[in-house]
């Protein structure tokens, strides 16, 4: 599909590879200059890109970011955010998330969740896509070289299934994704603590929807973590959910009946919490009001301290401390062991959250770098070294999550523990139970509970094709790798024959490759959208510019020029060309353009040749007062 | 035959067809080279099957080898280098793991002459002890679900007793391993000492099963504490 879409574009193709922050709340791409890592802004300024995607199936439009945002109260049920949080997941898993959303699932959300936008129905990959899409377009617009490679970072507690989808996502958005790079690993890299010969880092990273905890051993350029945690369902959402079921209780009460979840109303609470709660990182007390109308209650309006609004999120942020404490005892150190923590993640300006991690570490934190672009800086340093450009870095990153497989009676036989650097690898023998077993199945979680049931299924498969033996002769040995990304590969080998062994890898959650192959077919519509969306402002552009010329030569010097006739064919001509602006078609804007070129085509030689002999003229005029 | 010597295969480096040491680049094209059939962790970082180990020298030489063989300096390369370099340093993050922890490299090297991870064993003169434990854990239990906290605080100075002479043993157990350690060092290092190999084996294999018999039983204590 990316042929397709480079041919389209007419940009030569670029070798950068970038990186990019595909957060919960804004997301932002950044790339590796001359004199560091910088991120790449839009034309007034902005770096972030609010990770919201609204789709209209009536107009077939699709928006991104800020235009998105403005769509949430107006149309709420065409507008997705957060969908970070849904990456991975099946129906099942979300329900809680749910109901604190107002988006609308669509049949057949078991294995992936499904969401109706207008008509439309998307996976969080491929509303993902459309913000990596808009990012990717930035890029390349920035660089005047159509983009298709990056690195993409992920929360360091991501299962298998949630990396995959952020894979997934890029591949729809055209992007060959380089590498899945934890955030808090790539923030270690952006604020590049190596002034001394060893340190001891701890990373917390409290974002718009997950929090991480990495630490770190930095060495010599080498970035060894030694251990990560994290919660991947807690961040500045479930901070603002907290706050929005206060106003909506204290709704209740006044009104003595319950609220009636109105999408609109409840993205009209959102928005003023949420502008509540930045302020009430930088002052005291901030204020709410909105008016929901006669119907509901109509006007609300209250003040809310910093002492209130720390009590009512007091429990979200005790909730970070346990990681931290796990990856600590992980790592084997104490905190008092470690040299520096740095602060990752929108949500690490709230003053309680950094007073309890000054608490837990008896250290003040760094929070020098912009903890919303910090990620991404990272991600374009570890893109800098992917394309091979540096070798004085290296990340050595863990997989989060211990992985097993399942043994008789649901219980888990770990095979590559939590915390283990990747890539990862073990070899596991398999053999039949009965004579003549000509399949095995196997079943691998992901997760550190004793029992299936309790951890993340990742997926089945079956070895097949093993010749009919007595029970217990076959050997196949089955490699499980853990990639340098985190995600799982398997391989099978018949250990007698040597023959590789064929298996059929059935993710539990998660995209088919048919599905992605089908989903990418439909995805040329968006790109061409997008396309035609440029194509129509250049052409608008270029037609301005012509336009403007054309109005100049016929106010100046036409009368003298040219006759009457050729002059009203340029008027014309000029009108056509301004009422084709008007239009969506870059092609009938570019037929205008031609014909207004050729109708002022004599006007444009008779200026020319005007020009050189004024030209001339000049030149002797000056040649006559210096001789 | 125990032999404690290092895996020197020699293979063909399958890009240019140059005869090469198992090293991890042919010494020829320089290319990165899949991993030779029969090569251990020991091999891999080319190491004696030697259980003193310096800690430090072995950080040293895993940095070293991981800035040489990570996936992210191939990414230019061609597939079979980059599935050869997910290989190496996948093996070399396993091997790392295994050797740098004293317990897991004796267990691995126990593997390496086709001891199987054994049963835990109860060390003979911890049975009776074992036994009381349990019962320790029961009034414990039991004393919870009755809310006594007279009880609960009696049960629990027990089993914290418990614990500590576990602790102890555990102490006594380690000593007697890494005094194993050395022996098998010693025997490796002399061909003569060749008989002498297997019965360091085999008393490692009981005294690693034991240990993980008594890590376990703290492991238990401790839940429940």
């Amino acid at each position: 599909m990316p042929v397709i879409e480079l041919s389209m574009t007419g940009r030569p193709k670029s070798g950068r590879v970038v990186g990019i922050d595909l957060g919960t709340t804004n997301s932002l791409v950044a790339f590796m200059g001359d004199s560091g890592p910088a991120v790449i802004r839009d034309d007034s300024g902005n770096a972030l890109v609010p990770s919201i995607v609204y789709y209209d199936n009536d107009e077939r439009r699709l928006l991104v970011g800020e235009e998105a945002r403005d769509r949430l109260i107006t149309e709420p049920h065409k507008a997705i955010y957060s969908v970070k949080r849904f990456m991975g997941k099946g129906s099942a898993d979300v329900q809680e998330d749910l109901g604190m959303v107002p988006f609308q699932v669509a049949e057949g959300s078991e294995q992936v969740i499904r969401f109706r936008m207008g008509e439309r129905v998307f996976t969080p990959p491929e509303i993902s896509a459309f913000i990596l899409r808009d990012l990717r377009e930035r890029a390349s617009k920035f660089f005047g070289e159509e983009v298709t490679q990056a690195v993409i970072t992920v929360p360091a507690y991501f299962n298998d299934a949630q990396r995959q989808a952020t894979k997934d996502a890029g591949h729809l958005a055209g992007l060959d994704v380089l590498r899945i790079v934890n955030e808090p690993t790539a923030a270690s890299l952006a604020y590049g603590i190596d002034n001394r010969e060893e340190a001891t880092v701890a990373v917390y990273d409290l974002g718009g929807g997950t929090f991480d905890i990495s630490i770190l051993k930095l060495k010599d350029g080498i970035f060894e973590v030694l251990s990560t945690n994290g919660d991947t369902h807690l961040g500045g959402d479930d901070i603002d959910n907290e706050l929005i079921a206060m106003v909506i209780r204290e709704l209740e009460e006044r009104a003595g009946s319950s609220f009636d979840r109105d999408p609109s109303a409840f993205q009209t609470i959102r928005k003023e919490v949420m502008a509540a709660k930045h302020e009430l990182s930088v002052r005291d007390r901030a204020s709410m009001s909105f008016d929901l109308g006669p119907a509901r209650g109509g006007e609300y309006s209250r003040e809310i301290t910093r002492e209130e609004f720390e009590k009512t999120i007091g429990m979200l942020v005790e909730r970070t401390l346990e990681p931290c404490r796990k990856a600590l005892k992980d790592a084997n150190l104490r905190p008092e062991q470690i040299d520096e923590v740095v602060m990752v993640g929108g949500s690490t300006r709230i003053p309680l959250v950094r007073r309890n991690v000054e608490l837990l570490f008896g250290r003040q934190p760094h929070i020098e770098l912009n903890p919303d672009e910090v990620v991404a800086l990272g991600a374009a340093i570890q893109a800098d070294v992917l394309s091979g450009s540096r070798r004085d870095l290296l990340l050595l990153d863990v997989t989060p999550l211990s992985l097993g497989i399942e043994t008789l009676g649901g219980a888990v036989a770990k095979i590559i523990g939590r915390n283990s650097t990747i890539p990862a690898s073990r070899g596991e023998m398999f053999t039949t139970w009965v004579d003549n077993q000509t399949g095995i199945d196997v079943h691998v979680v992901q997760g550190e509970r004793e029992l299936v049931q309790d951890c993340r299924s990742l997926a089945r498969f079956t070895l097949k094709g093993i010749a009919p033996q007595p029970a217990g002769l076959p050997r196949i040995e089955v490699k499980f790798l853990i990639d340098a990304n985190g995600i799982l590969t398997v391989s099978a080998r018949d250990v007698r024959t040597g023959k590789e062994q064929s298996i059929e890898v059935k993710p539990s959650y998660g995209l088919t490759d048919e599905q992605i192959e089908r989903m990418l077919i439909d995805s040329i519509e968006f790109a061409e959208q997008d396309m035609k969306k440029r194509q129509v402002i250049e052409a608008r552009n270029e037609a301005e510019t012509v336009m403007r010329a054309a109005e100049k030569a016929l106010a100046d010097r036409a009368d003298q020029l040219i006759d009457q006739d050729e002059r009203s064919a340029i008027r014309n001509a000029l009108a056509e060309l301004r009422a084709a602006t008007g239009t969506e078609d870059h092609r009938l804007i570019r037929e205008k353009i031609q014909q207004l070129d050729d109708a002022s085509r004599h006007l444009a030689e008779e200026i020319m040749d005007g020009a050189v002999l004024a030209a001339l003229k000049d030149r002797k005029a000056s040649e006559v007062t210096e001789g | 035959m125990i032999t404690t010597q290092t895996q020197r295969t020699k293979s063909e480096c399958t890009y240019c067809g140059a005869e090469t040491e198992s090293a991890h680049f042919c010494s020829e094209c320089h290319s990165i080279l899949t991993i030779a059939e029969g090569t251990d962790y020991f091999s891999f970082f080319g190491l004696p099957r030697k259980l003193s180990i310096d800690e430090a020298d072995l950080e040293k030489t895993f940095y070293a080898l991981s800035r040489q063989l990570h996936p992210d300096y191939f990414m230019n390369a061609s597939a079979e280098e980059q599935q050869a370099s997910v290989e190496r340093s996948s093996m070399l993050n396993d091997a790392y793991r295994t050797l740098r922890d004293r317990v897991a490299r004796a267990k691995y090297l126990l593997s390496l002459y086709g001891y199987k991870e054994a049963e835990k064993k109860a060390p003979p003169d911890l049975l009776e002890e074992v036994f009381e434990l349990n019962m320790e854990i029961e009034e414990l239990k039991a004393a919870r679900q009755t809310a006594d906290e007279d009880e609960v605080a009696e049960a629990r100075a027990a089993l914290e007793e418990a614990l500590r002479s576990l602790d102890e043993r555990m102490t006594r157990i380690d000593e007697r391993l890494f005094a194993l350690f050395e022996e098998w060092d010693r025997a490796a290092d002399e061909a003569a000492n060749e008989d002498k190999r297997k019965p360091v084996l085999d008393r490692m294999s009981e005294l690693l099963s034991q240990r993980s018999y008594v890590h376990n039983l703290v492991q238990d204590i401790k839940e429940e504490l």
